[in-house]
């Protein structure tokens, strides 16, 4: 979440009055930036992960496992890094902060959801490689210091969503009763988001703006004894509080879907996301639409959110729902009238999969572009006028068909050139699963780019490892030039794929079938390059310097997440539940060995090679099926525990061993013990972790960067990159 | 007596000869040398085109007098298009003061780095093979050589950051890496390790061409003994592990006593076997070797490698590999 302002925030029809001033205030701040910005170079690469926290209450001996409210406490105990307290498990000296006096200590930030906690480190990590090895005990000691500043029954964890969020009764602490003012749900009270006026008025105007509540349904998993057709049995079709009360009895909560109605339960979710910053604009615009097709792949892999409102859901992964919580279309955008009062129809939300490539990349062929896209020709165009290339213009027109949603009155005095506020408000509300960020007002960080549909881990050594994969990733596609590109529809439909139960393992998915750039001839021209490097050379024949193009549709393939991660070879030879189809001279090389292939070519020392070998063994092992997802851990979990009914139904009782369980693992991790003794109780832990999580790991790698990496702290701390880390 | 160079050019962004295949291998260099030569191959192919179109010359392919029919004259690494070109070594071209086929042409303008030099990290690896003798001036003669071409091709930089060598018959081999350890004390040759080291090696840090030196497949009892002997300690031990979070404790403890790095590679010391040359050039290769059951075709004689080179060119605070090739050296006898 970005600054949080403070002010006099204005209701949805006032904010209506004011949405052209800001969009067009953010269009001369986006160009001030852009002008000024457009020529910067040589940035280093810096990057930086957030990783976001429920936070439980939570005792062995109390029933229920609720979720604390207290996020303002916690904060601000947190807030002052001066009185930071470092001590307990996370002194120095201790399993989880061998040298306290020389980290720098992380940043916490509020989050949409009262129960919720977001921490990023302390500085940007750069691409040192023994900087890659520190992250995971940087996490670490964010986790702990966060749990050193709550209460000793609160506890923060890394599961995506809160298994009976919004279930009747009681499941926050405190409690309080549901359908105030601001959110008008039947599920959640208005005090469950933070209560920092930009919060409520978020999701107040985004109600208003809708004219009706948000519509949040998921399918439900049908088992042996779900009644069918299901009907959500929480639902209550006979209040009458407020006007949105009758979206209900107006089919709001269809059969066989849990129904959910307000931004709190997407928003409400906890995700891992990564900036990079890039060398200059160029390499940002390569990134961002490089990265977009590895968008649902990752979503896939990372699967962990298979339960919504105490119900077990057909589906394992946050994306949708988010994306429906925060839906601000009115019924002419969404097509369900004739367009009126709005401007034109908009076929996704404002949280979706990209719509934009924006390379200047020459591979980037019209074809890939999405055929759908509404833009505001007039923004274009006054972007165009400003100097900006069509491109890059289109991408921002596009953003800015969507209204401000949150104005506050006292920015409204004047155009200040001096910020992006304005700018910032309709950038930071458009939640595509990229984000190409421009450099600050005072131009002193870099274009950055933003990779953002991952989902939160339950451990620290699985956020590091995505994390540590995707820092990877990004320099393997810059050192081999690499394409990814296929049509933005296919990203979008590998989008929905990725919701899929166990997709993971059972789903196919969209990805380019060659990822090599095509060569250079000493002429200047391309030619293509036989994928085997056998082809018999012709020097008989005459060839054009560049090749026509074959269809776009030769281009890529379905796939499933173990050939695109692992290579074609390794998934024919491991994959079980679904046969790779890859065709002779079509075999994939695989993300993991591409980035092998990098680490090859650079000097690592055999501590860090050994520590990102881990990493890559546990993404590859996920790939693979040898490993579980955590969707797929927690849906075991559930179907085994013995208060299960087989009814879809994940009872307090369930949900409290579930949360015990993964506190467990979080404590276990935190003081580098291992969880081999939990193995037995805890079911299936071997699944989730295999052989990883055994105490202290092999090499000791880890540790022995960590020491040194205290020692070039205090050397490499300068305000440009903690400018970098506010910037988030 | 002819020398060749081979080069690949840059392989980063060459397709798919950099994806690893696991184990140490020379895979990448021998892929990458043949796309090399089919890409030089099918380029310079109009050129024989175009003269055939304008009837300036035979085509003919059964010039097999020695190597300047049909090779490009090479004249400070330009070739000279006006020449008659012939034969299938027409995407070559000859140095012939200094009796050297570049193979294939090289064009010095085009191979440079983008930024400058303080902006990257250069490592340089030259392998000495075991189909040369140990011979210390010679080893000297190949290092400056392989040096001279690396420096060259990336644009004329005055020095590199890291320069490893590789003696031949070195390995970390076995299931387990102990025993690799004890195999590896035996294997080598120290003393012409070391004289190649005093001769070849430290001179040239000496001169400022290169800041760091390091060693490749040197286990704890070798590493004891060369540290001991050397004016230059190595800076760097390359080991390649099967598992490379096994590195053997003696190992690791006498690297941290000594400052040396240990970091990881996976190429093979024997990189270029004759054999695998010979098919490369051969008739069934690149065609650049007459074909000894017809006698037509190109060069003949006795073919040697000699050694190769290794560069990676990586971009320091960003860490992208911006340039990687090799050059090969052999002989024609």
């Amino acid at each position: 979440m970005g600054l949080l302002a403070l002010g006099t925030a204005l209701d949805w029809p006032d904010a209506k009055q004011q949405a052209h001033l800001v969009r067009a205030w953010g269009i001369k701040q986006l160009l001030e930036i852009w002008n000024k910005a457009k020529g910067k170079e040589r940035d280093a690469m810096l990057w930086g992960d957030e990783i976001e926290y429920l936070v439980v209450n939570y005792s062995k001996d109390e029933p229920k496992v609720l979720l604390s409210l207290r996020q303002a406490d916690i904060l601000k105990a947190l807030a002052d890094s001066k009185t930071l307290k470092v001590t307990g498990d996370c002194a120095p000296g201790t399993e989880a902060n061998a040298d306290a006096g020389n980290v720098t200590l992380p940043v916490f930030h509020p989050e949409f959801g009262r129960f919720m906690l977001e921490a990023t480190p302390g500085k940007p990590w750069g691409i040192d490689f023994k900087d890659l090895l520190t992250v995971e005990a940087d996490m670490k000691l964010r986790r702990c210091i966060a749990k050193d500043h709550m209460l000793s029954n609160e506890h923060p964890i890394t599961l995506t969503t809160f298994p009976r969020i919004g279930s009747p009764g009681v499941f926050t602490e405190p409690s309080y009763p549901v359908s105030g003012p601001k959110l008008r749900s039947q599920f959640v009270p208005d005090e469950i988001a933070n209560p920092h006026i930009r919060f409520p008025t978020l999701a107040a105007n985004i109600r208003s703006r809708r004219g009706r509540k948000v519509q949040v349904n998921v399918p439900v998993f049908r088992d042996e004894n779900t009644p069918w057709p299901w009907k959500d049995p929480t639902v209550n079709y006979d209040l009458h509080n407020w006007p949105e009360d009758d979206d209900v009895r107006n089919g709001a909560a269809p059969d066989n879907f849990i129904h959910m109605d307000a931004m709190a339960f997407g928003m409400g979710s906890c995700c891992l996301q990564i900036t990079f910053q890039a060398k200059n604009i160029t390499e940002g615009r390569k990134m961002y639409d490089q990265l977009s097709p590895l968008g649902p792949i990752l979503l896939a892999l990372t699967a962990a959110t298979p339960v919504y409102k105490g119900f077990i859901a057909d589906t394992d992964v946050r994306w949708n729902q988010i994306s429906r919580a925060v839906d601000d279309r009115t019924p002419e955008e969404l097509g369900e009238k004739p367009l009126k009062n709005d401007r034109w129809r908009i076929p996704k939300s404002r949280y979706a999969s990209n719509s934009t490539y924006i390379s200047t990349d020459s591979r980037l062929r019209p074809e890939y572009m999405d055929p759908n896209l509404v833009i505001d020709p007039e923004i274009k165009q006054q972007l165009l006028d400003g100097g900006m290339d069509d491109r890059l213009a289109t991408h921002f027109a596009h953003l800015f068909i969507r209204d401000p949603i949150v104005i506050f009155n006292e920015d409204l005095q004047e155009l200040d050139l001096t910020k992006t506020d304005h700018f910032e408000n309709i950038q930071s509300t458009n939640w595509q699963h990229m984000r190409f960020k421009p450099p600050p007002a005072d131009n002193s960080i870099g274009w950055r780019v933003e990779f953002r549909p991952m989902e939160i881990q339950i451990t620290d050594f699985e956020n590091a490892a995505f994390s540590v994969f995707i820092v990877l990733i990004t320099r393997a596609i810059l050192s081999f030039d690499l394409n990814f590109y296929i049509p933005i529809v296919k990203v979008d439909e590998n989008m929905e794929t990725a919701h899929a139960r166990n997709a993971n393992l059972e789903k196919k998915f969209w990805f380019r079938k060659n990822p090599f750039p095509v060569r250079t001839t000493r002429r200047g021209g391309s030619a293509s390059r036989s994928a085997s490097g056998t082809s018999t050379p012709n020097s008989g024949s005459s060839r054009p310097a560049t090749p026509p193009l074959g269809p776009v549709e030769d281009e890529y393939r379905l796939m499933s997440v173990n050939e695109v991660i692992n290579g074609t070879a390794y998934a024919k030879a491991t994959s079980k539940e679904v046969t790779e189809d890859a065709e002779e001279g079509e075999e994939f090389p695989g993300l993991i060995p591409l980035v092998e292939s990098y680490l090859d070519s650079v000097n690592m020392d055999v501590a860090t090679r050994c520590g990102l070998a881990r990493y890559l063994d546990l993404i590859r092992k996920r790939a693979s099926g040898e490993l579980w997802t955590a969707a797929k851990w927690i849906r075991e979990f559930i179907a085994k525990h013995p208060g299960y009914k087989k009814d879809s139904v994940v009872s307090e009782e369930i949900t409290k061993d579930l949360v015990g369980a993964v506190i467990e693992i979080g404590e276990r991790e935190k003081r580098g013990l291992g969880i081999d003794d939990l193995i037995g109780q805890v079911p299936d832990l071997e699944k989730l972790f295999g052989g990883f999580l055994k105490g202290k790991s092999p090499c000791g790698g880890g540790q022995a960067a960590l020491e040194q990496k205290l020692k070039d702290d205090d050397a490499k701390v300068n305000g440009v990159k903690r400018k970098f880390n506010e910037e988030q | 007596m002819t020398k060749l160079i081979l080069s690949t050019g840059n392989i980063i962004s060459g397709g798919p000869s950099i994806v690893r295949k696991p184990g140490a291998s020379n895979l990448e260099l021998v892929n990458s040398l043949k796309v090399s030569f089919q890409d030089a191959q099918l380029d310079y192919a109009d050129e024989i085109e175009n003269l055939n179109a304008n009837g300036t010359t035979k085509t003919t392919t059964t010039t097999t007098n020695g190597t300047s029919n049909g090779v490009h004259e090479a004249t400070n690494g330009d070739s000279n298009t006006t020449d008659p070109v012939a034969g299938p070594l027409y995407w070559t071209a000859q140095d012939q003061k200094n009796n050297t086929i570049f193979v294939p042409r090289i064009d010095w303008e085009t191979a440079a780095l983008s930024e400058e030099r303080s902006q990257y990290d250069i490592t340089v690896k030259i392998f000495f093979l075991p189909t040369t003798t140990p011979d210390v001036s010679r080893r000297a003669q190949y290092t400056t050589e392989a040096m001279e071409l690396v420096l060259k091709e990336l644009g004329g930089i005055p020095d590199v950051d890291l320069l490893v060598v590789s003696f031949p018959g070195m390995s970390f081999d076995g299931d387990c890496e102990w025993e690799a350890d004890k195999l590896n004390a035996s294997q080598g040759d120290d003393e012409s390790e070391i004289a190649t080291w005093q001769a070849a090696v430290e001179e040239l840090h000496r001169q400022g061409l290169v800041k760091r030196l390091g060693i490749s497949e040197f286990g704890t009892e070798k590493l004891a003994r060369f540290i001991k002997r050397v004016a230059i300690p190595p800076a760097v031990d390359q080991i390649n592990l099967k598992n490379c979070c096994n590195v053997p404790p003696p190992l690791a403890t006498l690297a941290k006593e000594q400052n040396v790095e240990l970091l990881v590679h996976s190429d093979c010391t024997d990189i270029l076997p004759e054999g695998t040359l010979r098919e490369l050039l051969g008739p069934q290769g690149a065609g650049l070797l007459a074909d000894p059951a017809t006698g037509s075709g190109g060069l003949t004689g006795n073919l040697t490698p000699q050694w190769v080179i290794k560069y990676t060119a990586v971009v320091k605070n960003r860490g992208v590999i911006e340039n990687k090739g090799y050059f090969a050296g052999a002989e024609l006898n």
